[in-house]
């Protein structure tokens, strides 16, 4: 089995059987794509962090790292997350409003 | 000549409510409509900038006859300065973005009353009463008023949606207003707050209030405020959480309407942006949220947008993503940055105007928007391909066009910000978004046709083409003298600064 | 012992919106959703009218007679109350959009649950 194949598998096992869609050549290369811009772009947004700690940012890139290496196809499960369903939405709203007021009201206060 | 402010709100209500009257007299109403909609970006180009103070309530101070009379309790304090009338505020800026809106709004009119069947009836009326809105929200100086008119317009944007036929579009916008009537309302409860400390909604005076020690700035409940305002305005932009509602959205509407509803976005977006960063630049906090929201905007729309499969989800993604571009020019800080975020807004609402439209025609003749199910347009309609690929090259930054001149200056603010890893971000997804969209041109216009591809329509309307090439040759002025633009934004960029640089 | 009538309405307010939000993410039927989301709206209502409220004050009517200064002293504020009436006409109008979109939706589905006509 070569890498190819190994992506598509891998590919086809996080969307489920449930998904009939095919997994064509243009879809597994447009996934891949957006497996690497997501994972560079966090890591280099990870970079800004030696704002705060030069210490800091070491170690949460490391730590992003590891944790996307060991969970590597990200974009399918991302996909899967950000779908159409009602219940997903509200709880990405419910979080957003949640994690929202948590940082302007503790952040401001305690910096 | 104040008096064309209040009109540039007025002219597309009228047109909303009178167009239909003339039901049925197709003719005569699309007659009426281009003009009208002509008056549109004409105006902003003719108004002097000013204040319009709705029922003439000027200020105390700038009325001797009426403070002579009254107590020093009023006339002695900051009540002397206060703005008691609903004020319009109408600068450089805002002309831009009033023009952008009206041409969009023109090119949009122009072209959905030759590709729908019908002239007049609900969705012209929407679109009208949008574009009003928006209007209003870019003009407005009263928070209170931006809500009423924020609340408009997402109706107007369900209005769009529910009119389209295309499959589904009832279900998402019933989502659209689920999510909606928690956010607004919550936008609201913010601008209760800010009234309940500073008493005050007009923005001018709230800020008077907090710099003259009127007001504790570092109050708590202010800060509630910020956050419930921030929320209202990741809710009237789509933003992360609210990217997938929003591109499902523009998926459900027709291309023109789509067309209509991302340029609401956009400048609701800077509305708001630009009110978040007047009242609370203080708040160093403020701005890093902005940052922070437009990096996960950019980095979740641009990833989301290469892995859909429907032409029309995958613009709408990437619009959600080039919104982060403009939230980092102006999450920056510096006049620079924020009159390259400025600027990157006017040229993103008519870039992604110029793809939908152009994308727009394909839907046109095949009623079909999945890409695995088209190909071969290209034989068809040269001149379109052609116009669509010019589109996408807007839209990634290609010289000579408009967006290479915002993108070139929002990595030059970011480089001279101290942030050149922002730079780098805006580079790589520059080049996704460019790949994204050469994988759309791929699948639609150059791959062999298939088979069972039926063509419902076979010619496009002449109306379109004309839309398309005003777009083109809008992006490539922009792009050749981008300081013609610059110089407008620039003073309302200098005056919010006070970054966290 | 008294509770401030302020104080009091502004809980209230807070308790309609947690209950509104409660509903609005966590029923299914669709009709019980959109009544939690008209707590949402009624219970930000109620926050803006009880900002407005001033113990012992007065309808901010300026009537011949009066002191300017008393009159400017004791007046409610009236604002809120301005802010309220449109914010109402907003709530209904969106309340109406949303229903029709609801009986437009039974009829093609004949359900009224959220799971199965806003599923993905």
């Amino acid at each position: 089995m070569n890498l190819y194949d190994l992506i598509v598998k891998k590919i086809k096992d996080i969307q489920g059987a449930g998904d009939d869609s095919a997994i064509t050549n243009m879809s597994t290369s447009s996934m891949l794509t957006a497996e690497i811009t997501l994972i560079s772009s966090i890591l280099v947004a990870l970079i800004m962090l030696r704002m705060v700690s030069k210490i800091l940012m070491i170690v949460a890139v490391l730590v992003v790292l590891l944790a996307v290496l060991v969970a590597m196809p990200l974009m399918p499960r991302f996909k899967k997350e950000q779908n159409d369903s009602m219940d997903s939405m509200l709880f990405y709203v419910m979080l957003a409003l949640a994690i929202v007021i948590t940082l302007f009201y503790w952040g401001n206060l305690n910096v | 000549m104040n008096l064309l402010i209040p009109l540039m709100v007025i002219v597309p209500i009228l047109c909303a409510l009178f167009l239909n009257l003339l039901h049925k007299k197709d003719r005569t109403i699309k007659t009426i409509a281009i003009i009208l909609a002509l008056i549109l970006p004409a105006l902003p180009i003719l108004a002097n900038y000013g204040l319009h103070y709705f029922g003439g309530y000027a200020p105390l101070i700038e009325n001797p006859t009426l403070s002579s009379n009254l107590p020093s309790l009023i006339t002695g304090t900051a009540l002397n300065t206060f703005h008691p009338a609903i004020t319009y505020s109408f600068q450089g800026a805002q002309k831009i973005f009033i023009f952008i809106l009206g041409l969009v709004g023109l090119l949009v009119v122009f072209t959905s009353l030759y590709e729908t069947r019908r002239p007049s009836g609900v969705y012209g009326y929407m679109m009208f009463m949008g574009i009003a809105a928006l209007t209003a929200i870019l003009l407005t100086d009263d928070i209170f008023n931006l809500y009423v008119f924020f609340e408009i317009a997402a109706l107007a944007t369900v209005g769009i949606v529910l009119v389209s036929n295309v499959k589904g579009n009832y279900e998402t916008a019933l989502k659209y207003m689920i999510l909606g009537s928690i956010a607004a309302p919550l936008l609201l409860l913010g601008i209760a707050l800010l009234l309940g400390v500073t008493g005050n909604v007009n923005i001018t005076d709230i800020i008077y209030s907090l710099k003259n020690g009127l007001v504790n700035p570092q109050n708590p409940v202010l800060l509630m405020a910020c956050g419930l305002i921030v929320f209202g305005w990741l809710y009237g932009s789509g933003l992360p959480p609210f990217h997938t509602i929003k591109s499902a959205i523009y998926s459900k509407a027709l291309p023109s309407g789509a067309a209509l509803i991302q340029a609401f976005s956009v400048f609701t977006f800077i509305a708001l942006g630009i009110i978040i960063l007047r009242i609370f630049s203080y708040l160093p906090f403020s701005q890093w949220v902005i940052l922070g929201v437009s990096l996960l905007a950019m980095i979740l729309g641009i990833t989301m947008a290469i892995v859909q499969t429907d032409i029309k989800r995958m613009i709408g993604y990437l619009a959600v993503g080039e919104l982060g571009y403009i939230g980092i020019g102006l999450g920056l800080g510096t006049a620079f940055g924020i009159t390259a975020g400025l600027f990157q807004a006017v040229n993103e609402a008519i870039i992604t105007a110029f793809l939908f439209i152009g994308f727009g025609t394909v839907l046109y003749q095949t009623r079909i928007s999945d890409t695995r199910k088209l190909g071969g347009m290209m034989a068809r309609n040269p001149l379109v391909a052609l116009l669509v690929l010019l589109a996408g090259f807007a839209m990634a930054g290609v010289p000579p066009l408009n967006a290479f001149q915002s993108k070139l200056m929002l990595i030059q603010a970011s480089i001279n910000a101290g942030f050149p890893e922002l730079g780098v971000i805006m580079i790589l997804l520059s080049i996704v978004t460019f790949m994204t969209f050469m994988k759309a041109f791929h699948a639609v216009f150059l791959r062999p046709k298939p088979a069972d591809l039926e063509l419902k329509n076979e010619n496009i309307p002449k109306a379109t083409i004309v839309a398309l090439v005003v777009f083109l040759v809008v992006c490539l002025v922009f792009g050749l003298f981008p300081q013609v633009i610059t110089s407008y934004l620039q003073p309302l960029a200098t005056s919010l600064t006070g970054g966290i640089v | 012992m008294v509770i401030d009538v302020q104080i009091a309405s502004l809980f209230t307010a807070v308790a309609l919106i947690i209950i509104g939000i409660f509903a609005a993410a966590f029923l299914d039927n669709l009709i019980k959703k959109v009544i939690g989301l008209a707590f949402i709206g009624d219970g930000v209502n109620l926050f803006l009218i009880a900002m407005g409220y001033k113990p012992g004050g007065i309808v901010y009517i300026y009537l011949p007679g009066m002191a300017a200064e008393w009159f400017s002293q004791n007046a409610a504020y009236p604002l809120p109350f301005a802010m309220v009436l449109t914010s109402i006409v907003i709530g209904a109008s969106t309340m109406a959009v949303m229903l029709g979109i609801i009986i437009v939706l039974y009829k093609k589905r004949e359900s009224l649950s959220a799971k199965e006509i806003l599923g993905e």
